[in-house]
């Protein structure tokens, strides 16, 4: 759906992108990480048109972004961090300005649509009015309205209080499951994108530093949580035992390489310390975008 | 194969007349489209207002008597139109196509809206045309207003008689009120130009990356600069260069007969001037990175 191959953008003398190849398959929820200025919405600028690469080619539902952006975007449906509209005309007007930029839209789809991410009875209101959830609704009403195929989300979360981040969450898995939707969900909100994405690029400074599927992000670790009656003798004999390599927090023990957690059982049982809960970690998404973060630091010095 | 065109064609007028109402929408829904209408509206009551004086009245008595001409005859609600229009004309008009055109796309970015349209398969050209196209149909409504209201104003206190235009060096003319009425109407439709060009100016700045405010600004220097080279001496072999003389032009179209030639020569300069300002204008869009 997706495809940048070597892309480069600079600002001035700035390389805001370096040598960016990232595929995001059909009916994959793709998230793009990276720290503040990292390149994502640089690089969802050129996947939409709107930020000119210095080198290398942009292609989006299979047509160039450069040379055919109308057909390269005609599926395509996009959310900004702050969605902006017109404040002083109402919802529904500005359902029909911005879906005119891409093809005549019948009143019937845009009271479809508004039904669909619930604002019925608020479209005739002037959207200074709205709250920022309702902004929020009327902002992935306006990605809809085109029938999308691919839709990219910059951000969708910032300024959303819990409840709405969790709406929002659910809203697209629901365009995940319902539409069909193939999606690009740049955030920084890592549960979310955890509990949504399938693959991840992670970028650094303009550069990928990882892509990848988010299972293998979360790949077992030696890690176990531990709980029990006292875990500093516990720790002192499953040392002594060779069992375990480290341990932290009261209650994580690392195993040695080829230990089972059974084993540990075991021994604390025969040193009659009492075990009440005993489970393997998996590591975080973010755990493992920090340790990312922190290698590339590491390589870097 | 030729109704397959036909099709593509319709559609294509079809989406430029929905973007085209786009426009038109977004325009006239903002409070500030309606301040240069309103602001025109105020000056000529104020105008009037002044004319009814005492002094007002005398010194323009003093310029008909001067020229041989009666004041019964020619104080009429053509002749104080006219009078009330002709800085109007060069000032007022000038600052409120200006800030119109100056926030056209400069807004829209500073906003972030333009981001959002953007993210849509319409071209940066045609985006930018529809716009250009929305603010010249603004600026020939705000004469065509001005036209209306400058009239209508002045027949509230004057009779409808015969017209009297003098604009040193442009024009001076006497006209029955029939013909006066004719070549009045006649005017605006230069001035409908003039104010195109002005807007086109401004539209040229606001394709860039600036704020709004700073396009109006910069197109209004452009302008003032221009209206104070015309008034030097020195300037006066180089004013074929200058726009603001090719927008007095518009006064011509009251002397009779109306000089074409001059005139045409005049508005095929401001024709190109607006023209090349669209095409700079959108040149630094496209090239341009659209960014949060």
């Amino acid at each position: 759906m997706i495809e940048l191959r070597n892309v480069q953008k600079k600002f001035g003398s700035r390389l805001a992108v370096d040598d960016l190849t990232l595929t995001v398959p059909r009916g994959e929820i793709f998230g793009l990480l990276g720290h503040n200025g990292a390149g994502k919405s640089t690089a969802i600028g050129m996947m939409l048109g709107q930020v000119w690469p210095t080198r290398g080619a942009v292609k989006v539902c299979g047509h160039d972004v450069a040379s055919q952006r109308a057909l390269a975007l005609h599926k395509v449906g996009a959310i900004f961090e702050t969605p902006a509209f017109y404040d002083y005309l109402s919802g529904w007007r500005n359902l029909e300005i911005l879906s005119h930029y891409t093809a005549p839209t019948a009143p019937q789809r845009i009271r479809e649509v508004v039904d669909w991410v619930g604002l019925t009875g608020r479209e005739q209101s002037k959207v200074k009015t709205y709250s920022h959830g309702m902004r929020a609704r009327l902002a992935l009403a306006q990605a809809l309205l085109p029938g999308p195929e691919l839709l990219i989300l910059d951000e969708p979360g910032n300024g959303l209080d819990p409840e709405g981040i969790a709406e929002m969450r659910q809203t697209i898995g629901r365009l995940h499951r319902e539409l069909g939707l193939t999606i690009l969900l740049s955030s920084h909100q890592l549960n979310e994108v955890e509990q949504l994405c399938t693959r991840i690029a992670v970028l650094q400074q303009g550069r990928k530093v990882f892509e990848g599927s988010v299972a293998e992000t979360k790949r077992r670790t030696q890690w176990v949580r531990l709980r029990v009656n006292d875990f500093g003798r516990a720790t002192r004999t499953l040392t002594d035992a060779a069992l375990i390599s480290g341990h932290r927090d009261g209650v994580g023990v690392e195993l040695v390489i080829g230990v089972e957690t059974d084993q540990l059982v075991r021994r604390l049982v025969e040193q009659g310390i009492a075990v009440y809960e005993i489970a393997r970690e998996s590591e975080t998404l973010e755990r493992f975008y920090l340790s990312v973060m922190n290698e590339q630091r590491l390589e870097k010095q | 194969m030729v109704s397959r065109f036909a099709n593509g064609n319709r559609d294509l007028a079809i989406m430029f007349y929905l973007q085209l109402r786009n426009e038109l929408w977004k325009l006239f829904g903002k409070k500030r489209t309606y301040i240069g209408f309103g602001a025109f509206v105020v000056a000529q009551l104020g105008m009037l207002w002044a004319f009814q004086s005492e002094r007002g009245q005398r010194s323009f008595e003093r310029v008909l008597a001067g020229n041989g001409y009666g004041v019964t005859e020619y104080l009429s609600a053509l002749t104080v139109a006219m009078v009330m229009l002709m800085p109007q004309a060069k000032l007022l008009m000038l600052l409120y196509t200006t800030l119109v055109g100056g926030d056209l796309v400069a807004k829209e970015s500073e906003d972030g809206t333009l981001r959002m349209i953007l993210s849509r398969p319409i071209s940066r050209v045609r985006l930018l045309f529809v716009k250009w196209v929305a603010g010249c149909m603004f600026s020939v409504l705000l004469v065509v207003v001005l036209g209306i209201c400058a009239l209508a104003v002045a027949r509230m206190l004057f009779p409808w008689k015969s017209m009297f235009v003098f604009s040193p060096g442009v024009a001076f003319s006497v006209l029955s009120a029939g013909d006066g009425l004719r070549h009045y109407l006649l005017a605006h439709v230069f001035m409908g130009m003039n104010a195109c060009v002005m807007f086109s100016i401004a539209f040229l700045f606001s394709c860039l990356n600036i704020k709004p405010a700073a396009a109006t600004i910069v197109a209004l220097t452009i302008m003032i600069v221009s209206l104070v080279m015309e008034a030097i001496p020195a300037f006066n072999a180089y004013e074929d260069w200058l726009v603001t003389h090719h927008f007095d032009r518009w006064l011509l179209a009251f002397q009779s007969p109306v000089p074409w030639a001059q005139l045409f020569q005049s508005e095929i300069i401001l024709l190109g001037f607006a023209t090349s300002c669209f095409v700079i204008g959108c040149t630094a869009f496209q090239v341009r990175d659209i960014k949060s």
